[in-house]
This record gives C-alpha cells, sequence and structure tokens, in this order.
C-alpha cells in the first residue's frame, strides 16, 4: 500500500510544490510514516478488531468491512430508485462517507494530527512548517482516501452501470472530495477547540470527545439499518429547498445529479460548484493561513509538562483527600486501601483507560434504551428489563478486563521490588475501585430507567441482578489470569478475547434465565438475594486470598 | 580568536504563559569553543537551545546564529546546525539505517551519500550488526548513539548537545568525547549542556552557568575558578545558591529513620 501512495504522491509533485512545500521531504516524511504504520501495531484503529502480527492486514480487513458495508447500503439505496428520486440516497450516501471520515479523523487520528513525537524529530530539521503540515495531511488523507474507497466501490459499479461511466466517476471524484473537506472541518474544529481550551486542557477534551464520538459510533450501528428501512425517503423526489445549500452532503449528491439526470439547472449548477470548490477552497485556505498557527499551537503542547506543577492546586488535594476517605469506608487493610486509591486516581486520568471503557458503558445504556423503545419484541416483553440488566453485565466486564492494562506497564517492577505479602489484597482493592467507580455509577442508571420504565416493585430483581452480575465479574477475575493492575502491554492482551466473551455470554444467558425462572415462584429472588450476596462475598474472600504463584508477572 | 561570533544572545527573554523562564541572556560564542551550558533544573537551559535553533520564535530579544536572524531565518539555521535532545524519542520502529535515511533525506542529502555515511558512522559505533534491526529492542546506550549520529549526519556548524554521555558505556564515553574535541580543533562551535560537572570541567574550553533565567557566571574553568579556587562541582552549588548540601544530606537520613 506504501507503494502505491508513494506513487501517486508522486504524479502530484507539483501540486505540492504550489502549495510550497519541499517536495523531496514531504516524500521522505510520509514514507516514514507509512512504513512504520504499517510496523506498529495499529493502536488508533486497535478497536476495530484485534490484530495479529503485521497490522496492514488488519487494515486491510477493516477496508473489507467498509466495502461490504458500504456495497449493501448502496445496492439498497443506489440500486433500486429511479434516477429522479436519487437525490436523498446519495445525500445519504454522502453523508456516510464524511460522517465516517470525520469519526476516523477525530477518533483514531487525533493522536497522528497532534503528534508532538514530532517536535522533537522533525521540528529541529530544516522543515519548514507548511512541509510538515502538507506531509500530516497526505498521511492522514491516504488513509481516508482509502476507507472512501472501499466503502463506495461498490456504488460506483452500480452507477456505472446504470448511468454511464461518466457518473461514476463523477462520483467518485466527490466522495474523495468529501474526505478532503471533513479533513477541513477537523482541523478547523481542533482550531476553535484550542481557541477555547488552554492546551494543556486539550488533550482531556479530545479524549472526552473520543468517548463520545465512539458512543455515536456504536450507536449508528443501530439507528443506520432503520433509517435505510424506511422505504418513504427513497419513493418520492425531493424538492429543493434553501437551506440544502448549507449541508454539505446535499451539495456532493446534487453534483452528482447533474450527470445522472443529466440536469443543469441553477439549483444544480450551484450544488456542483459549491461540491468542487469549497474543498479546494478549504485546502488552500488551510495552508495559506492555519498551517504556522497550526504547528506552533501543537508543539505548545509538549510545553505542558512545565505548568502542571501549578495545577496541582488545593481544590485536587482536597479531592484526594475524599478518595481517601472513600478507600477507607470499603477496604480492610492498608494494601487493599493503597491500590483501592491508587486505581481510583490512575482510571481518572488515564486517557487509554477512559477511552476503551466509558464507550463501551455509555453504549451499554444507549443500547438497552434503544431496544426498550423498538416496540414489539424484545422490548415489549417481560424478561427484557431482566435482559438488560444482565446485559449490562456485558460491558462492566470490559473495565475490570481493561485494569490490567497500561501504557506504562513497565512502571509495574515496583510489585516485584517491593515486599508486599499478601498480593491478593492489591487484587481485590483495585477490583473494587473499579466496582465502586464504575459499576455502582452505571447499575444506578440503568436500574433507575429499569424502575422507571417497569415498575418499582422491579427492585428485587434489580437488587439480584447487581449481586448476580459482581458474583459475575468476581467469577471472572478469579477464573482469568490474575495480573497485578496496569502491569500489562496493551498488545499482549489480543488473545483468546472471543471465547471469553462468548463464554461470559453463556454464563450470563444461564443465569439471567434462572433468574427469570425465579421470578415465577413467589418471593423467589427474595429468597435468592442472601444466597447470591453470600457468594458475593465468598468469591471476594478468595480472590483477596490470592497468591503470588496464581499471579502472572510479566 | 574569530572576531565573528558564532552565536549571539542580547537580553533574551521568554516565558511561557505567565512564568518568565529567561530573564535576559546575554552571550556571545565563536567558532571553535567547546562551551558547557550548565545551571540546575529548569533554569532555562533547553529553553535557550530551543530558541537557538528557532523551534520557540515567540521570544523577545536578539538570537543571531551564523549571522542569521533566527527569528526569520530558522530553516536556513537549522540546515546548518545539529541537535541532540536529551533522552528524545526517535521512531523506533524504524531500524537505524532507515531513520538515519529519513533524516538525511530531510537535510536534502543524496540517499546514497546518505547510506554510505550512515553505514560507516553506525560501524564506527559499533552499531553495523543492528543496522538493520528495529530499534524497538535497543538499548539506552545504543539509542544515544543512533542520536547521535542522527544529530551529526550532516556535518553541522554549530553542534548542540543536551546530556549526550547519558546510557553509554564507558569505552564510548571516551569514544564521543574524543569526537567532541576533535570538531571543535575542526573549528566546529559546541554548546555542551550537561550536569555531570566533571565531565563539563574537562571538556570545555569554557563554562556558562545559568541559573533561573540568568547568567551567573561565564569565562574558562581557569578563569572561574580563579575568583573561587574549588571544583566546579562545588563551584556549581555555590553560585546556583545550594550550598550546605551536606546539612541537607543529614536531614534527608534523618527523615529517613523516622
Amino acid at each position: 500500500m506504501v507503494t502505491i501512495i508513494l506513487w501517486v504522491l508522486d504524479r502530484l509533485k507539483s501540486l505540492f510544490q504550489g502549495l510550497g512545500a519541499d517536495y523531496s521531504q514531504l516524500h521522505a516524511i510520509v514514507q516514514v510514516k507509512l512504513t512504520m504504520d504499517s510496523r506498529r501495531s495499529f493502536v488508533s484503529l486497535g478497536r476495530y478488531g484485534k490484530q495479529s502480527g503485521e497490522s496492514s492486514n488488519n487494515f486491510i480487513r477493516i477496508l473489507a468491512i467498509y466495502a461490504i458495508i458500504g456495497g449493501l447500503i448502496s445496492f439498497a439505496m443506489l440500486g433500486v430508485p429511479p434516477k429522479e428520486n436519487l437525490f436523498l440516497p446519495l445525500t445519504l450516501q454522502f453523508s456516510y462517507i464524511m460522517a465516517l471520515c470525520a469519526m476516523t479523523l477525530i477518533s483514531d487520528f487525533s493522536s497522528v494530527i497532534l503528534d508532538s513525537s514530532d517536535n522533537q524529530i522533525i521540528l529541529p530539521r530544516p522543515v519548514s512548517s507548511r512541509t510538515l503540515w502538507l506531509a500530516r495531511v497526505v498521511h492522514i488523507t491516504s488513509y481516508l482516501f482509502a476507507i472512501t474507497l472501499s466503502l463506495t466501490v461498490v456504488s460506483i459499479f452500480i452507477l456505472a452501470s446504470r448511468f454511464g461511466a461518466a457518473s461514476a466517476l463523477l462520483f467518485l471524484l466527490l466522495s474523495l472530495l468529501s474526505a478532503v473537506l471533513m479533513v477541513f472541518l477537523t482541523n478547523i474544529f481542533y482550531l476553535v477547540l484550542m481557541k477555547f481550551t488552554s492546551e494543556e486542557k486539550l488533550r482531556e477534551v479530545i479524549n472526552y470527545f473520543q468517548i463520545v464520538m465512539a458512543i455515536l459510533f456504536y450507536g449508528s450501528y443501530q439507528v443506520l439499518p432503520r433509517l435505510i428501512g424506511s422505504e418513504r425517503l427513497v419513493s418520492e423526489p425531493l424538492a429543493h429547498q434553501g437551506w440544502h445549500y448549507l449541508v454539505p452532503p446535499m451539495w456532493m449528491a446534487g453534483a452528482t445529479e447533474t450527470f445522472i439526470q443529466p440536469v443543469f439547472d441553477q439549483t444544480h449548477l450551484i450544488f456542483l460548484v459549491l461540491a468542487l470548490i469549497t474543498p479546494f477552497a478549504g485546502l488552500w485556505f488551510m495552508n495559506r493561513f492555519l498551517t504556522t498557527d497550526f504547528t506552533q499551537k501543537i508543539s505548545s503542547i509538549d510545553q505542558d509538562g512545565r505548568t502542571t506543577p501549578s495545577t496541582l492546586t488545593s481544590a485536587s488535594a482536597h479531592r484526594q483527600n475524599w478518595v481517601e476517605q472513600v478507600a477507607d469506608w470499603f477496604t480492610g487493610n492498608s494494601l487493599e486501601r493503597a491500590a483501592f486509591a491508587f486505581t481510583w486516581r490512575i482510571t481518572s486520568r488515564d486517557r487509554k483507560f477512559k477511552l476503551k471503557t466509558y464507550p463501551q458503558l455509555g453504549f451499554g445504556l444507549a443500547y438497552v434504551i434503544a431496544i426498550s423503545f423498538q416496540g414489539g419484541g424484545l422490548g415489549s416483553g417481560n424478561f427484557f428489563y431482566l435482559f438488560a440488566l444482565y446485559f449490562g453485565g456485558i460491558y462492566v466486564m470490559v473495565a475490570q478486563y481493561q485494569l490490567r492494562v497500561s501504557d506504562n506497564y513497565r512502571a509495574s517492577w515496583i510489585y516485584g521490588s517491593a515486599p508486599i505479602q499478601e498480593p491478593g489484597s492489591i487484587l481485590s482493592g483495585s477490583l473494587k475501585a473499579i466496582i465502586i467507580k464504575l459499576l455502582v455509577p452505571f447499575y444506578a442508571l440503568l436500574s433507575s430507567y429499569v424502575l422507571f420504565r417497569y415498575g418499582f416493585d422491579k427492585i428485587s430483581d434489580v437488587l439480584l441482578a447487581f449481586s448476580n452480575s459482581l458474583v459475575m465479574l468476581l467469577s471472572a477475575a478469579l477464573l482469568s489470569t490474575r495480573t497485578m493492575p496496569f502491569s500489562v502491554e496493551q498488545d499482549a492482551m489480543k488473545q483468546n478475547n472471543t471465547a471469553r466473551g462468548l463464554l461470559i455470554s453463556l454464563v450470563l444467558a444461564v443465569v439471567g434465565f434462572s433468574h427469570y425462572g425465579l421470578t415465577r415462584i413467589p418471593f423467589g429472588v427474595w429468597v435468592a438475594l442472601p444466597l447470591s450476596i453470600a457468594l458475593c462475598w465468598y468469591l471476594l474472600q478468595q480472590y483477596k486470598k490470592t497468591a503470588w504463584e496464581s499471579i502472572e508477572m510479566a | 580568536m574569530n572576531p565573528d561570533p558564532v552565536i549571539q544572545l542580547q537580553n533574551l527573554h521568554k516565558s511561557y504563559g505567565s512564568s518568565l523562564v529567561l530573564k535576559g541572556i546575554d552571550l556571545s560564542v565563536s567558532a571553535g569553543q567547546v562551551v558547557g551550558y550548565i545551571g540546575p533544573n529548569g533554569a532555562g537551559k533547553s529553553t535557550t537551545i530551543k530558541i537557538l535553533m528557532g523551534m520557540l520564535p515567540d521570544y523577545s530579544g536578539e538570537a543571531v546564529v551564523l549571522g542569521m536572524d533566527v527569528k526569520t531565518q530558522s530553516i536556513d539555521i537549522k540546515r546548518r546546525v545539529g541537535y541532540v535532545p536529551e533522552n528524545a524519542a526517535l521512531y523506533d520502529t524504524l531500524t537505524p539505517l532507515e531513520y538515519l535515511q529519513f533524516i538525511g533525506q530531510l537535510y536534502e542529502l543524496d540517499l546514497a551519500h546518505i547510506d554510505r555515511k550512515a553505514l560507516d558512522l553506525l560501524r564506527l559505533f559499533q552499531l553495523s550488526d543492528h543496522a538493520n534491526a528495529r530499534m524497538t529492542t535497543f538499548s539506552k546506550g545504543m539509542r544515544q548513539k543512533v542520536l547521535l549520529i542522527s544529530g551529526l549526519l550532516h556535518n553541522p556548524d554549530v553542534i548542540f548537545l543536551d546530556e549526550p554521555l547519558s546510557g553509554l558505556d564507558a569505552n564510548a564515553v571516551v569514544l564521543v568525547k574524543e569526537i567532541i574535541r576533535q570538531l571543535a580543533n575542526d573549528g566546529k562551535t559546541i554548546f555542551y549542556s550537561s550536569h555531570l560537572m566533571d565531565v563539563v570541567e574537562k571538556i570545555s574550553d569554557r563554562i556558562i552557568i545559568i541559573n533561573q533565567g540568568q547568567v551567573i557566571a561565564d569565562g574558562t574553568f581557569a578563569e572561574l575558578q580563579h575568583q573561587r579556587p574549588e571544583s566546579l562541582e562545588q563551584l556549581f552549588s555555590e553560585l546556583t545558591g545550594n550550598e550546605g548540601q551536606t546539612s541537607v544530606a543529614e536531614e534527608f537520613i534523618n527523615t529517613l529513620k523516622n
């Protein structure tokens, strides 16, 4: 893939020179970045799937999935309707491309855009900020183009066979331009973000934004098929309205229509002009005004280490005492207390942990609510609220699973050098922190929704489900290889994930059904509750007794 | 001495946000000197070097390197300046050869020329066997060697070294010191920043001590010694206001005992 991109790049040499970049430097930077990407285990795309070995395969697999999804959508939307009615389906297609590009940019490539290791390596070299910035844009855009192409490949063939090669080519061009437009908008987005937040907060803000985006992304899997399903969308032509000129996907759709119909009235010509001009205008604007500003802003991100001493204000000192207080309530000995507070603090600050965990929890909630509104099928049944309660359990286990992973895994030598007698206390303390910090609020939200929607008499079920979830969480912790918190490298975590997930779902299903059985027996749930709590307590004690022999150290 | 200074700083001020890091640095360095640039942590050493490299354009005062203004001609300066930052990042999924090829290309050197040069330099640093291995597995010393080569590859006229000996084994330390000496004899200017006082004492033609953003001592070691006949280490702690380390050490021990 690297060679193809570089070949294309060579063809565009004069464009980059025209934009004021030093082409040979740009070529070198892009080449090195792509080479590194192909070797690095793709952290940025990691959440799409677990990578094995060379990661470019992984990226290709993602592209294949996109091609299939994109293909299915295209068949549904572009294959059937008559050419007069294609405006809305095309708009949806372009929206889909743009949304995916924007999400990829924000959630996966923030690290690339805001990469500060460049500061140390490239900034001391005679490279102008324009060259560096263009190299970054090229690097990112090459991925976006690959994604866009895989999404649209089927549409292109459909359009070519139905309306001729010219429309298909125009569609292709406009899809790529959509990606360029998204690069522009994301850049603007980051700059605005940097204007309103101090630089040291920027990464934090982006982190939360990524979490929100990830939830939306998962959620859109739910919403999108339903959108496509609505037949009304494609059955009648759309009347053009003034506000359509403000919606970028509509420009692209309108522009494509000019060739498909073909039609060259005023409305469509405006669309065509907007579609062709804006991405280039954006590129020119960025290149003209934003490059120096951007690189300078980014290089100042590095400096936030300098200002951190001042951020330790009295407020955060107060907060720390508060964590100690909570730790006191829930833990037995000092080792456990230390692990509790330690885990609590790290999980609040480690951006990777938050990025891996919070979206899952958010999606768990969103999914339950989405299904319960669906009406018919699962949502209406008596059984559903139980399903929801147990289903949430799966998402909580993600947090427990992530607990052992850290980028700073090397720091875990401390467990080896410290004279720790009962390592189980550390494990239980840190598991308790996760339970109090994530599981309890999550269940509180979930159960208040369930109680609100299905009546307060379900309180016994909520309590039992919570206790059972704890039992399962503890069993999972007991059964999987036990490691100290934050002591494992991210990449080492890939194996047997699916098998574990399947097993957990199976157990959850069994427990859930048993619970359902209990609801049929009068007071069955109330009787089971103390038993479950006792089991939970017993398992926790077992977990706390974990000896060094059963802990895996790196 | 060469009448035209290679590095000239006048009344250099720099602040990060509200905190003033450099409070009026005045410096003039001529070619062929090894300048030991020392100071306590956070004194502003790296900041000065970054400004001289043209990496931090928002300073006030005057900074001229090789007769060029840092603010307006930073690219031209960077072409003739080498920089080896402390504990620097490198793209460690690359091999040393690939990394050096990349760096060389940024200086617009000819690829074949870089290859030959890089291989020779790696050989001299005894990294030939590792020239095509990814640097993820490298020890700190091996990385430091690659960093040193990457900073010197384009044969710069001015060289900024920040803790260049860190992680190197004893043989490599001797080698690098000798390289520094001979570079200076060749007429290169070396700006050497370190916390190892004995090394600075031996290697430098001239020593500049800064503290809290200001130059507090400047001269050859002999000159500095002339005022107070001590080792550089003692001189340093005296000048930077950290005398009585013995009593601090005692207090430290006592605190441990409690």
